[in-house]
């Protein structure tokens, strides 16, 4: 039974509608896995040499020892962003004579096809194999791993039970990722050590090697606790939506810049209400933290902006891009009803520049943190945002009119590359580029703060320009609609 | 009210819409009635300037509806869920609408008022997303937006199906009073031929794009359909 549910998957993806989007997504995605696959063998062959090279002199087991908690933890951070719940494609068979055993079966064999479960193989059995038997015995060599296909059964199912249990109750997901960060900051504080806690752990497992099936123990508790879970909650609609009651809401701040304010909340509550927007503005704030790796002391003290430039665009500016990419398309569902509405096109067009407008406007403000750094941040940010609401907000719409592709929003964002095409990826360069272009000769010629100044001055005219780009983009709107509905009603 | 010249579309070489002439008169309430295929729909995209016909013209008012939104001020419509802004209240999407349309919230919660009976108690107040509610459900929505508009040319299609038999029926009378009242034109699409003749005044025929039968309802009008497409 559960070869013949696989086939039906391998089928559904093969027949799918976007057939050609989804191989292409997936040899993307195939193509970073045979990466990540090639580093886990080269790391689990190398390990002895890496870590002898890393720090010469200790005991590689020690370091090893160290490294295997270590990595699980960071895997459970990883697993509970990434990792997929494998529910809706059950739906057809819940009605028919199959036995709810199967089908959670199923569901759990399925989950074991994952990059996550495969990577800590590659990684740490090698050097099990290897090293381990060499140093301590064949016997102290399988007990690890056992250790590890326990942990990492153990991270799957665990993962899927947190995922599951926090459809219904956001909580959970709340407490399991303030758990791991929690462990990560004080690790990194040195409250704690996860590195000694886990060499103490395998040393322990060494000396006696039954010690592994303690491992083994928790992955099959985990499993079962998940398959009992998902037995008796084998109804679709509680593994996959949850059901608050929805309020009508109301934002008085936009509704002072009238009609066009209307447009601006219509679509303010389409990103609020959905996945893939939601994160996509999660983004943007984490992003804030990408100054901290490009904002180097020595840059900043001998006023190189131009290396700083991207970074400083980027971020103030990443909720015009990542928005911004798929713009329009995420009113696909109901852009005929937007067409045949009573809705100005220039109002339309103007509620997006000031959604950017704000969003924009609001990320500039929480990145001045950065002052406490350096007060020229402040002026690079200001230069940035002057570029990005100027310029960057035309760029991005007047893109938008050549994006035919569908959008649904409904779809979470991770790995999902649906309405991605060759638009999205033309988009950044521009974007990012040109600012480095105009500053380059201003950097040659050692003159940072005229380059500075040239940017914004760039930015600022574009931006009192705006109406013209307005009245430019709706030509343009009204003579694609046709188009962009047609793409969007596929 | 309508005016409709030498319309033509095609999709990969086969023709959807081939109408040479047709003209509707205000205050008229028509039924577009012919099997899947036969271009309702399309007819209906192209008269509200969603899909550009290949050759032809839709005059609104004697004005092109490609070339002006004039019309926008005087037509309202409902086709499919794809109308509906469905991670909305249905409660913000009336307002919203109305918003469109010169109307306050306030106006809005009075003329829901009208429609009470309408929704059977099932649309306002019940704490969901329009895209959570069931297809009828999403259809009542959708007309009842239609109708505040207060529209003089109103276009649907297919307003019957999944519509429960209480709705359907009053969705009827509403119409007819409204012809009456406003002098409403109304264009309808159905596959439901005793809908169609019970409410309309004007039944087209369409077969693979073209008029086949264009004539005024009686009492024979339900068994003609009915031959025709028992053949």
């Amino acid at each position: 039974m559960i070869s013949i549910f696989l086939s039906h998957q391998w089928k559904s993806f093969w027949r799918s509608r976007n057939k050609a989007g989804s191989i292409v997504a997936q040899l993307v995605l195939g193509f970073f896995m045979l990466y990540f696959l090639a580093v886990a063998i080269g790391i689990g062959f190398w390990m002895a040499n890496i870590i002898e090279k890393i720090s010469p002199g200790v005991d590689p087991i020690v370091i090893f020892n160290g490294f295997i908690l270590y990595y699980f933890l960071f895997d459970l951070a990883i697993r509970i962003q990434m990792q997929e719940l494998p529910t809706l494609s059950i739906v057809p068979y819940l009605h028919l004579n199959i036995s709810r055993k199967t089908i959670v079966n199923f569901l759990n064999v399925k989950s074991l096809f994952s990059i996550f479960n495969i990577l800590p193989l590659f990684i740490f059995i090698p050097f099990s194999l290897l090293n381990i038997t060499q140093s301590l015995g064949g016997i102290v060599a399988l007990s690890y791993v056992a250790a590890i296909l326990g942990l990492t059964m153990f991270n799957n199912f665990f993962i899927l039970f947190i995922k599951r249990k926090s459809i219904n109750n956001i909580a959970y997901f709340g407490v399991g990722m303030v758990l791991i960060l929690g462990l990560a900051v004080l690790d990194y504080y040195k409250v704690i050590s996860i590195r000694d806690f886990s060499n103490r752990i395998f040393q322990l497992l060494a000396e006696y090697p039954y010690f592994a099936l303690v491992f083994v123990a928790a992955a099959v508790v985990v499993f079962k606790i998940n398959s009992s879970f998902l037995r008796t909650n084998l109804y679709t609609e509680e593994l996959s939506t949850k059901d608050d009651k929805k309020v009508s809401t109301d934002y008085p701040f936009l509704n002072t810049f009238g009609k066009v304010g209307e447009l601006a909340a219509l679509e303010l509550k389409l990103i609020l209400r959905h996945k893939r927007s939601r994160s996509s503005i999660v983004m943007g704030f984490l992003f804030l933290a990408y100054g901290l790796l490009f904002y180097k002391e020595t840059l900043i003290v001998n006023n190189e902006f131009g290396k700083m430039l991207f970074a400083a665009v980027f971020m103030t500016g990443i909720t015009i891009i990542t928005y911004g990419q798929f713009m329009f398309a995420w009113q696909s569902a109901h852009f005929d009803g937007l067409l045949v509405n009573k809705i100005d096109f220039k109002n339309f067009i103007k509620a997006k520049f000031l959604l950017f407008t704000i969003g924009s406007t609001l990320i500039t403000i929480l990145a001045s943190f950065y002052a406490f750094i350096s007060y020229k941040l402040l002026l690079l940010h200001l230069v940035a945002y002057l570029y990005n609401i100027g310029f960057g907000t035309v760029l991005v719409l007047f893109f938008a009119t050549n994006n035919y592709k569908r959008l649904d929003i409904t779809q979470s964002a991770s790995f999902n590359w649906q309405g991605t095409g060759a638009t999205q990826w033309i988009l950044g360069f521009p974007f990012l580029l040109l600012p480095i272009l105009i500053y380059l000769p201003f950097g040659i010629l050692n003159k940072p703060f005229w380059g500075l100044a040239t940017i914004g001055l760039f930015g600022l005219i574009t931006l009192l320009l705006r109406n013209y780009w307005i009245s430019l983009i709706v030509k343009r709107f009204e003579k694609q609609r046709y188009k962009i509905a047609e793409g969007f009603r596929e | 009210m309508i005016e409709v010249k030498n319309l033509i579309k095609s999709y990969g070489g086969r023709t959807v819409v081939d109408i040479d002439r047709l003209n509707i008169r205000a205050g008229e309430t028509i039924g577009l009635v012919g099997n899947n295929g036969a271009g309702k729909t399309t007819f209906f995209r192209m008269l509200l300037d969603l899909i550009r016909p290949d050759g032809g013209e839709i005059l609104s008012k004697d004005i092109n509806v490609a070339k002006s939104t004039q019309w926008k001020d005087y037509t309202a419509s409902y086709l499919d869920e794809g109308f509906l802004i469905d991670y909305l209240t249905p409660e913000e999407y009336f307002i919203f609408i109305g918003s469109l349309n010169g109307l306050s919230a306030a106006h809005v919660g009075d003329y829901l008022k009208q429609y009470e009976e309408f929704f059977n108690g099932e649309i306002i107040n019940r704490g969901k997303y329009i895209r959570d509610f069931s297809k009828g459900n999403q259809n009542k929505v959708g007309i009842a937006a239609a109708l505040m508009q207060k529209p003089e040319l109103l276009v649907l299609d297919e307003p019957f199906a999944n519509l429960d038999p209480t709705t359907q029926i009053r969705l009827k009378s509403l119409i007819k009073t409204l012809k009456n009242t406003q002098r409403l034109t109304t264009l309808i699409s159905s596959h439901d031929l005793n809908h169609v003749t019970d409410v309309c005044d004007r039944i087209i025929l369409l077969e693979k794009g073209k008029v086949i039968k264009d004539f005024h309802t009686d009492e024979n009008s339900l068994k003609e359909l009915e031959a025709y497409f028992s053949e």
